[in-house]
């Protein structure tokens, strides 16, 4: 059984746009100007139990307008959803029962009281037995390392030790599904570290689903396998991390230090004759070529450069998932 | 200056985007001072007048002081006690304006729109459905003009009094409360102050309280006379520097605790 | 139904916790509900001090009134606190969380938003009417205390039922509302015997915002005054009625609910 199932998804919101200045602000009080909106537009895709799924897009792309749909949330304009054998919106009561949610910018936990009361009283929501409840949740706090603030208030948590603990929240009832909306927003290496390390853990573990929203691409490298990429409500990629970057990596960046004085033009009539686009960062002198990913061209390039100038330092770089996926918001995907 | 008329600008251009609040307060209002127009005629029960005031007068006074009350009421207190809660306060104290004057902008900006939005239209419609008496002499309507402008300066100062304190009790809706409450009652708005037995007259002099709804309202009425109402005027206007010095104390204060703490 | 019963005391003990942290501020609330309390009385002491009668009634019948009025009302204030709905909820966006859990919405925010120390007016509407009532030299029978809790539920229900229902409106119109305050002010009409308004305001508090049943009718039950007894038992039904149109559009509104930052 798939764990999320979208078909022909569609969400549409009414944008009022205010006329400018005094006059039309008063035009604005009788009659107001808006056009529809779709925020997500009819997309379709599963995800299969146990599956990390990335799920990224721009700002305004409709990431989290999907995320609420699935969650129970919002209610779509048209289109079928089934999460978990059920219809969020429809039998919210009880659909939520089998997720987990974290929105990285709002707090689930109740900020004035210690973040065991509100453990506790999350207990009790779920209905979640003692039993269950300190066998799997012993492990969660060690493992996510709160044990000393549970007897803190939320409101005197750091970001990184808030996002801990919301994260033991949303899956005190063990919950099959799990979705992370900017989980790692704002926070230092090391929780974030610690963050996927326990991800993947309760994944292997227990199969939990994952799907995740980030703007931090190393996230999902370091976590999915898929990507559902978004754009302007629509998936523009739904497929393997890994193909997306064969497809896409397929270029590599030389870059240079020289020890004397170089100026790009005479870089560009030096490769005239192969493909390549110079780039220079000013401040450092460094100078990067952009070429397609054949061994024979590099070597050329590289001893063509060498023959011509001194040099302190050369480098052979991939390009990264970041770059791949801004070529691909830049040019659209073929 | 310039950038606190653009605030009061701005505010009044968020209020036209609040277009139900508009709607529904002109009706919420016109239901209140038609309650309480009725709850007066009950009172009066046939008499004409009641401590120098007629029926007519009064029921200008419950439809003045309300629609005075539109333009001079604002929850700049509540809306600091948000700020200074959630840390936001911090920010806008880096910011290169004075953070009590962009308030009091804010709360000036809203109490316009109201007062031509709101307080205008109601007071027509209101004047058609109830015996509602106007008077055509431009010196009261000038005096009145003066009036209300102080009582919402010594509204607002008060609020920026009670936001301030936040400060210092963390969680002050309590307080907030009843001084809303506290204002309903010894401003007039409830009832004009010259009802009350004379032994609590006497100690409301010694307050702030009635320049913020009496003193308008009846000059409004014509309930006072031009020395009355000359010598009122005055004594609103003191009332608006004396609580500046209270208010730049505990801002100091505060300030001083806000670098302690840091927010 | 055991479930909602216990997730009850659940969030109380959590409350208490919570409150016991602002101790300062809960005492300054108590006296602040006392205040409001206090100045309704003090106006109808200053106007009872130039009048003797208001449309036929003395002025410790008036006080029964507000004293009776004041039971339901704190029942209402303790649970309903809703009157920052639009911006906590909607513009903020707290909404998302309430719907991720699973509890019917509207009774996690009543739970949540709990007030409990307004009980407290209702003790001081207790004091009041047992004050006014001995004076008036009023007889409690046997089935009067169990007649005056149905009052006090069928009010609180009449006053849950329009505030929700106002709150509702966040859902449908985009902008913020102030509308919530200002209907308190309205809402305070129920105090005073409904006969002194003309036709289309008594219309208005018996069926429309049926303030009138939080205070007069019922009030008028114990005071004896059996013109008005067709009206007096209404009062639950309307409370049961009121409520339930206003949970009806609740459901409805949640279908609409857009999620703050779009």
């Amino acid at each position: 059984m798939n764990a999320i199932e979208v078909k022909d998804l569609r969400k549409e919101f009414k944008a009022y746009s205010s006329r400018t200045g005094l006059k039309g602000a008063f035009r604005d009080l009788l009659t107001r100007n808006y056009k529809i909106v779709p925020a997500v537009n009819d997309i379709s895709f599963s995800v299969k139990q146990g599956e990390m799924v990335g799920y990224i897009g721009e700002n305004g792309a409709g990431k989290s307008t999907t995320i609420k749909m699935l969650t129970g949330i919002l209610t779509p304009t048209s289109g079928k959803i089934v999460v978990n054998g059920m219809n969020p919106h429809k039998e919210r009561e009880k659909f939520v029962r089998t997720i987990g949610v974290v929105f990285g910018q709002r707090s689930q936990l109740w900020w004035d009281i210690a973040v065991q009361e509100s453990f506790r009283l999350l207990k009790k929501v779920y209905k979640v037995s003692d039993a269950h409840y300190n066998d799997h949740m012993d492990h969660v706090i060690k493992t996510l390392d709160i044990e000393p603030l549970l007897d803190k208030p939320v409101r005197k948590l750091s970001l990184g030790q808030r996002m801990r603990c919301e994260l033991a929240a949303a899956l005190i009832h063990n919950p099959p599904l799990l979705f992370l909306d900017e989980p790692t927003i704002g926070l230092d290496v090391l929780v974030k570290l610690k963050i996927r390390e326990f991800l993947k853990e309760i994944n292997e573990k227990y199969n939990t689903t994952i799907l995740l929203t980030t703007h931090d691409l190393s996230d999902i490298e370091a976590l999915c396998e898929r990507v559902i990429m978004l754009d302007e409500g629509k998936i523009i990629y739904d497929g393997a991390l890994k193909s997306l970057k064969d497809q896409w990596g397929d270029r590599k960046e030389l870059q240079f230090q020289f020890l004397e004085n170089v100026n790009i033009e005479g870089l560009n009539q030096l490769t005239a004759e192969m493909s390549v686009k110079w780039e220079m960062d000013e401040k450092e002198q460094l100078f990067t070529a952009v070429i397609e990913d054949i061994d024979e061209l590099i070597s050329q390039v590289i001893s063509k450069v060498v023959a011509a100038y001194k040099i302190k330092d050369v480098k052979i770089n991939e390009t990264s998932t970041e770059e791949i996926i801004r070529n691909i918001y830049e040019k659209g995907l073929v | 200056m310039d950038k606190y008329l653009e605030m009061i600008r701005i505010r009044f251009l968020m209020m036209l985007a609040y277009r139900t609040n508009y709607y529904t307060g002109i009706l919420i209002y016109s239901i209140n001072i038609g309650a309480y127009y009725f709850l007066w005629t009950a009172i009066y029960g046939g008499k004409h007048h009641m401590v120098g005031l007629s029926v007519i007068q009064m029921t200008t006074y419950v439809a003045v002081s309300w629609m005075a009350r539109a333009f001079y009421f604002n929850n700049i207190d509540r809306e600091m006690a948000m700020e200074i809660m959630e840390g936001k306060v911090a920010v806008e104290l880096i910011k290169p304006y004075n953070y009590l004057g962009m308030k009091t902008m804010q709360g000036l900006g809203e109490g316009i729109f109201r007062l031509l939005f709101f307080s205008v239209p109601g007071l027509i419609i209101v004047s058609l459905l109830f015996p509602v008496k106007f008077t055509w002499n431009p010196t009261v309507w000038g005096l009145f003009g003066i009036s209300i402008l102080l009582s919402f300066f010594i509204n607002t100062q008060l609020n920026l009094l009670t936001g301030i304190t936040t400060f210092f009790f963390f969680n002050n809706s309590g307080l907030i409360r009843a001084k809303r409450v506290i204002i309903d009652l010894f401003s007039g708005l409830l009832l004009p102050i010259s009802f009350f037995p004379g032994w609590a007259q006497n100690v409301m002099k010694y307050l702030p309280f009635q320049g913020i709804s009496y003193i308008p309202s009846m000059i409004f009425t014509n309930g006072f006379s031009h020395q009355q109402a000359m010598n009122a005027i005055w004594q609103q206007f003191m009332w608006v520097v004396v609580l500046v010095l209270p208010i730049q104390l505990l801002w100091y204060i505060a300030k001083k605790q806000l670098i302690i703490q840091g927010g | 139904m055991l479930y909602y019963l216990s997730m009850f005391f659940q969030y109380i003990s959590q409350y208490m916790k919570t409150r016991f942290q602002y101790r300062a501020n809960l005492f300054v609330e108590f006296f602040s509900d006392l205040m409001s309390q206090a100045v309704n009385f003090i106006f109808i002491l200053i106007v009872f001090g130039h009048t003797s009668l208001l449309h036929g009634w003395n002025r410790d019948e008036i006080i029964f009134i507000y004293g009776f009025f004041l039971v339901p009302f704190a029942v209402f204030s303790s649970f309903f606190n809703i009157w920052d709905f639009n911006e906590r909820y909607i513009v903020k966006g707290e909404l998302d969380r309430i719907l991720t859990r699973p509890i019917h919405s509207l009774f996690q925010i009543v739970l949540e938003r709990m007030e409990l120390e307004s009980l407290l007016g209702g003790l001081t509407g207790l004091v009041v009417m047992f004050y006014s009532g001995s004076r008036l030299g009023l007889e409690i029978k046997w089935y009067d205390p169990i007649l005056f809790l149905v009052f006090v539920i069928g009010g609180a229900l009449v006053y849950g039922g329009v505030f929700v229902l106002i709150a509702c409106i966040s859902f449908w119109a985009d902008a913020r509302t102030d509308i919530m305050p200002m209907m308190y002010n309205i809402s305070n009409y129920g105090r005073y015997p409904v006969d002194i308004y003309n036709s289309v305001i008594r219309f208005v508090l018996t069926w429309i915002l049926p303030f009138a049943f939080v205070g007069v009718y019922p009030a008028a039950y114990f005071l004896g005054k059996k013109e008005w007894s067709s009206y007096v038992f209404l009062t639950p039904f309307m409370g049961i009625l009121f409520f339930t149109i206003s949970i009806f559009v609740w459901n409805q509104g949640v279908k609409r609910y857009r999620g703050a930052g779009n």
